[in-house]
């Protein structure tokens, strides 16, 4: 088993990815809404590798986030595995080599992840309605993790893929 | 051959890795919703807690980098001859003028601890925040006093203007507190003027709301809302806030009352954990009435966890079990502490979700 360059950007970034969400993060609240870098992270690692990227990059940041709120352990762990494995495979399946695709899933991908860990906490007896659930936490969390998810895209790709993912703005087509 | 054999295999792996850790997930979901707080997983969040706050710390210092940066860049575009020694002077004054600024707004806010730990005779310890909740989905903050300056899980915390939150977990140097604007807090709460019992809870939209109040109760902008002590998770006959709307004045369930909350969290910097309060601001009377419908209510929220907050001593026995009704679970007044355990807050928690003010 020999480690690869790639491993090592992928782990590194990871490392930047949680002092980013300790340090920075409770800096750029914007009305309420706190970005999630380690979701933004594992999703753009996700798409820039969609074969190579594993479950364990997700499931380590995933428990991460666990443990450094106060939220139920185990939760953002299996909504980071499932969410990643997801967006690889559709990123696999629905690549047209615009730059269309990567951006709808991350948006899709953010925005479910967040509703689902919305859905989750409200299951475990968070006292709030799936609306406001929805309206003041899901939906600006999602828009914020995208934001930081397209800049950190170009930089994975261009440091993972060695630019055989670089994207113009073409017209989107289906394969 | 042994191309595709190994891509199979490799396949196979993962998915099998992908199944195992989403069953570790699912399992350690399931051991942290069963565990108390006190479980070991709990322990573990509070620990990791503990390791980061010095790391959270730095935000602080990289956002004020950031002011200074952006400062720095102005300067740097501003016309070269308006750079005349008048303006350095008047630089140096205005950092003097700021750090002087500085100095008084801490001594206004220490000040403003003080008089709360004075009026309320407050026994508890001055900490300074030291990190923020760095997710969208809870309000905390985490402080430099932990379980070695006497610091426990369940104790009230206050601001310089009234109660902001309680404490859910500690380290040896830190303690991580739940605000009272985060959605999953819940104080048992009684308006001064009315004696209405309630519970106040936070919400997504950054409100506090008091909920729970009976239909017949008038309140109205204004009226002053304290902590009742009932359920025994928050010291009895502190200032949570003020009403500042009622939606449906002539009551109902729809009737939505918005108290407004102490301190923003972005703004609090030194906070008080209260150990216990002797110098209630519910009267003897207000006591009485909260007993007497505690009781009445069946709730078992234990007869020493509404006084200990008052008096400071010890609280009388835990009501069992089998008396608790929805709010009981493990009431421990007898602490000693005057203010409870994790046990007891969550006591208040599953009160404050519908038994407590019934």
């Amino acid at each position: 088993m020999t480690i690869e360059r790639e491993d090592v950007i992928v782990a590194v970034g990871a490392v930047v990815a949680v002092i980013l969400q300790l340090v920075v993060a409770p800096n750029v609240i914007l009305f309420q809404a706190v970005p999630d870098f380690l979701l933004a992270y594992v999703l753009v690692v996700a798409i820039a590798r969609p074969r190579e990227s594993g479950s364990i990059l997700p499931f380590l940041l995933g428990l991460a986030y666990d443990l450094l709120g106060t939220g139920p352990v185990g939760g953002m762990a299996l909504l980071f595995v499932i969410a990643s494995y997801l967006a690889a495979r559709a990123f696999t399946v629905l690549d047209n080599d615009t730059l269309f695709m990567p951006l709808t899933i991350l948006v899709v991908a953010t925005f479910l992840v967040e509703m689902l860990y919305g859905g989750l906490l409200i299951l475990l007896g968070l006292p709030v309605s799936p609306l406001d659930a929805l309206l003041y936490r899901a939906l600006p969390c999602a828009l914020y993790d995208c934001v930081f998810a397209l800049i950190m895209y170009p930089v994975m790709v261009r440091l993972l893929a060695g630019g055989s993912q670089d994207r113009g703005l073409r017209t989107p087509h289906l394969r | 051959m042994a191309l595709n054999f190994q891509q199979r295999t490799s396949t196979f792996v993962r998915r099998a890795l992908l199944g195992a850790l989403i069953v570790v997930s699912i399992a350690l979901l399931t051991v942290y919703a069963r565990e108390g707080d006190g479980g070991f997983l709990h322990q573990v969040q509070g620990a990791v807690s503990g390791i980061v706050a010095p790391i959270e710390t730095a935000g602080g210092a990289v956002a004020q980098v950031g002011d200074d940066a952006a400062t720095a860049v102005e300067d740097a575009m501003a016309d070269e001859s308006t750079l005349s020694e008048l303006r350095e002077y008047n630089a140096q004054l205005i950092e003097q003028y700021a750090q002087g600024e500085e100095y008084r707004q801490e001594a206004e806010r220490l000040r403003g601890l003080l008089d709360l730990k004075d009026a309320y005779k407050i026994e508890g310890v001055g900490a300074r925040v030291i990190g923020r909740s760095a997710q969208a989905w809870s309000q905390a903050i985490t402080i430099d006093k932990g379980a070695s300056a006497g610091v426990d899980s369940g104790q009230t915390v206050m601001g310089p203007t009234g109660v902001v939150g309680q404490v859910v977990g500690t380290t040896d140097n830190t303690a991580t507190v739940r605000l009272l604007s985060d959605p999953q807090s819940g104080a048992a709460a009684i308006v001064q003027s009315s004696r209405a019992e309630g519970i106040v809870r936070g919400s997504l939209d950054g409100l506090l709301y008091l909920e729970d109040v009976a239909a017949d109760a008038e309140v109205k902008v204004g009226d002053v809302v304290l902590t009742s002590g009932l359920g025994g998770s928050y010291t009895k006959g502190l200032l949570i806030g003020t009403v500042v709307k009622v939606s449906d004045a002539s009551g109902g369930v729809t009737r939505k009352i918005v108290v407004s909350a102490n301190d923003e969290a972005s703004l609090l910097e030194e906070v008080l954990v209260v150990f216990s309060a002797k110098g209630s601001s519910i009267d003897s009377s207000a006591d009485e009435d909260a007993n007497a419908s505690d009781a009445a209510a069946g709730n078992g929220s234990g007869e020493g966890s509404g006084e200990t907050g008052q008096d400071g001593t010890e609280g009388g026995e835990a009501a069992p079990a089998s008396d608790a009704g929805e709010g009981a679970e493990g009431s421990d007044a007898g602490s000693g502490a005057g203010v409870d355990s994790g046990a007891d807050a969550q006591a208040a928690d599953s009160g404050a979700n519908g038994g407590v003010a019934a």
